[in-house]
């Protein structure tokens, strides 16, 4: 769901840099109180993680594909959507920039679907869900849901934009992203699963049983 | 940074680049949810709402080596590229971040 250039006016895209601005002014105050020593490394190898899994395009019915995002995985592993927004801006930046791959001025809009919406639906559903349900079917279910709404967000900023209409844009989105998602699901589950194996120390979710061992 | 640290970024790499590998032999060409939208719209694939100028040439566009891109062993070590950078930036923006206090 990468928006390239010229898919939103300009005087839109702006107003989509403010929101990011806003974002990454928040984004930097969690960081400076969230991220340690082994933090680090992790956001960085999911940056690295996002940036190889998009480039997997898996076929989905009617002639489409897609590829996991991943901002529910990592708004869920630090249970911090500012974690997938720092995450998001840096790999959207160096796709637009070096691959050409969605746009340098929809790099607002693409952060704010994939990294400050994504991650907070894929986070608050997961929060509110895991108590009923239990953690990874909660993480798979936000996942799911982060991609249909990010989706949905991305059809509606389409038709503001004027590139296409929200009657044909929203349905066709929504459908697609329907399929997407799981991919999206399957993916996040798994990742969360092998971290949670091999490396509890690092989910947040497991932060309050590991802090006596890190003190 | 200690041992496990370097471990998860080992194997971290290690799975990008099996990913990589594979990549540009087996993921789909086929449009993607946002651009087969655009086609169910009518969009042709050069429409623009509005026209951008002065945006910088990308280096690699389209995860390819510009003067043989469809060449997929080049498109392998495009995205291996990005990994790396993506990797490095990464940890530099989370460690700038972090210090700026």
């Amino acid at each position: 769901m990468h928006i390239p250039d010229g898919f939103i006016p300009i005087s839109q895209c702006l107003i989509y840099y403010v929101i990011l601005i806003v974002a990454l002014y928040f984004s930097v105050k969690w960081a400076r109180n969230n991220l340690d020593e082994k933090r680090i490394p992790l956001l960085a190898v999911l940056a690295a993680g996002i940036f190889a899994i998009m480039s997997m395009n898996m076929p989905i019915p009617f002639g489409t594909s897609g590829h996991m995002v991943g901002g529910a995985l990592v708004a869920i592993v630090f249970l911090a959507p500012e974690a997938a927004v720092l995450v998001f801006t840096v790999v959207l930046l160096i796709q637009a920039l070096i691959f050409g791959d969605g746009g340098i001025t929809a790099l607002g809009a693409n952060v704010l679907n994939m990294a400050i919406i994504g991650g907070s639906v894929g986070l608050y559903t997961f929060k509110g869900l895991q108590g009923m349900i239990g953690k990874y079917a909660a993480a798979g279910i936000g996942a799911w849901l982060a991609t249909v709404i990010a989706a949905l967000a991305c059809a509606i900023e389409m038709g503001i934009a004027g590139t296409f209409p929200m009657n044909i844009g929203i349905p066709s989105m929504v459908l697609y992203h329907v399929f997407i998602g799981i991919i999206e699901a399957v993916l996040t589950v798994i990742v969360l699963v092998a971290l949670d194996k091999f490396r509890p120390d690092l989910l947040a979710w497991n932060k309050e049983d590991v802090n006596e061992g890190d003190a | 940074m200690d041992k496990k640290d370097m471990t998860l970024i080992g194997i971290a790499v290690l799975i990008c680049v099996v990913i990589c590998v594979l990549s540009p032999y087996i993921a789909s060409g086929d449009p993607d949810g946002l651009e087969k939208s655009a086609e169910d719209a009518g969009l042709d694939e050069n429409f623009t709402v509005e026209e951008v100028n002065g945006v910088p040439e990308a280096a690699l566009p389209d995860y390819a080596f510009a003067n043989d891109p469809e060449n997929q062993a080049l498109q392998v070590v495009a995205l291996i590229i990005g990994v790396l950078v993506t990797l490095v930036v990464g940890y530099a923006v989370a460690e700038i971040v972090k210090r700026r206090n």
